[in-house]
């Protein structure tokens, strides 16, 4: 029991609002309090969002806010030449299509797996549903990281070296990387 | 035949820290999704960078130039990935989270529910009002429970909303710029000696053989290279 509290008790680090010192609180304090929310519609969608959002739909969000945010970020790196440019933009596509694809697939598929006995916790009982569907949502994100200790190599890597090879090969263009 | 003892014990020893574990991540994570996304995140991040530096690693279409480039670009991307992932995301959630619980970001029930504890509202600029104030924290209110459901989901919300926002913002815009400039500084150092070592071993004096024996060598080593 002991050996579980002190489990319990892990500290991921001080928050960055413990941190801030004295002038940070009084810049807070200094602050206008915003306008309350009265859209009714818009505090149901803030609260299904945190209800909803799972860590698949979290990573999906992310890879498709990558794919149009990353590679232009790379495309305009004026620190290397033309041709390790258009390789490192082909790789960063290539990267997002397959984290985002297995990513998504291997979390949506462990969080669905969370229905399983096996997973349940003795003090299930003892919460609330949302609770509860939020552990679902914690532990299958974090059966899906250990599932995705190997995909990562079996499938990710493979995928993205096999999708950077097409984008690499595809370019014709002078600056291209095609030999 | 009989199991041994030590399987057993050891079979009942896991099925307790099993137990124990899916108890403590109940606890932990079951009203603060917020969290969850921020710590699974930087669990992710570490393993698929393992991955991407070994896919680079191995591409044997990757040129070993593009490779000096790429595989520093991985690195620099794990940990400046990781780094600004928990340190922009986590300081996002925080402060979206400190709004909810000051009362600074409310809605019109709990405000209701503030008035209702008999909590002075503040109507214009300037009035004297503890609500968001630094110190002030409506989860530590004496009849909490009143409003618990609906504060605990709007915040929820504001939490998860946050840790995207964060997550987003750190992972594709700061650690792209970030990593791009730290990596390309990596590839002209690493090609500056590269060429230097080239360099040296191009001036490596033939001893004791003939200069027709060392062209030849030569030709043998780097025949395959195309100029």
């Amino acid at each position: 029991m002991a050996s579980t509290d002190k489990i319990s008790n892990i500290s991921f680090g001080n928050s960055f609002t413990s941190r801030l010192g004295a002038a940070g609180k009084r810049i807070y304090n200094a602050m206008p309090n915003f306008k309350p929310i009265s859209n009714a519609r818009f505090i149901k969608g803030i609260e299904n969002f945190g209800k909803k959002c799972t860590s698949d739909k979290q990573r999906l969000i992310l890879g498709v806010s990558a794919i149009l945010m990353q590679p232009p970020i790379d495309a305009h790196n004026k620190n290397v030449d033309e041709k390790t440019r258009k390789v490192s933009v082909a790789r960063t596509i290539a990267k997002i299509i397959a984290g985002t694809l297995t990513g998504v697939a291997i979390r949506w598929g462990c969080i669905k797996a969370m229905n399983m006995k096996i997973f349940e916790p003795s003090n299930f009982f003892k919460v609330s549903k949302d609770a509860f569907d939020q552990y679902k949502n914690a532990m299958g994100t974090i059966v899906a990281l250990v599932v995705m200790m190997f995909t990562n190599f079996l499938i990710d890597a493979p995928l993205t070296k096999f999708l950077t090879n097409i984008m690499i090969d595809k370019d014709d263009s002078p600056g291209g990387a095609k030999k | 035949m009989k199991t041994p003892d030590v399987i057993k014990n050891l079979g009942k020893w896991s099925a307790g820290r099993f137990s124990a574990f899916k108890n403590i991540i109940l606890e932990k994570y079951g009203e603060q999704p917020g969290k969850m996304l921020v710590h699974t995140g930087v669990l992710g991040w570490i393993l698929s960078s393992l991955a991407q530096v070994g896919a680079v690693f191995f591409n044997d279409k990757i040129s070993p130039e593009q490779k000096v480039f790429l595989i520093p670009q991985e690195i620099a991307d794990a940990v400046v990935n990781i780094l600004s992932f928990y340190v922009v995301t986590n300081s996002v959630k925080d402060i979206a989270s400190k709004l909810v619980t000051t009362g600074k970001l409310t809605t019109p029930a709990i405000l209701n529910y503030l008035k209702k504890t008999g909590i002075k509202i503040p109507k214009k600029k300037g009035d004297a009002s503890p609500i968001g104030k630094w110190d002030f924290d409506i989860t530590k209110l004496a009849n909490f429970d009143e409003i618990s459901p609906n504060f605990k989901a709007f915040k929820n919300g504001v939490d998860v909303g946050a840790s995207m926002l964060g997550s987003i913002l750190s992972c594709n815009l700061i650690t792209p710029i970030l990593r791009n400039e730290y990596a390309s500084k990596q590839q002209k150092s690493m090609i500056s000696k590269m060429q230097n070592n080239k360099n040296l071993r191009n001036l490596e004096s033939p001893r004791g053989i003939s200069m027709a024996e060392y062209q030849r060598r030569a030709y043998a080593k780097y025949g395959n290279l195309k100029v």
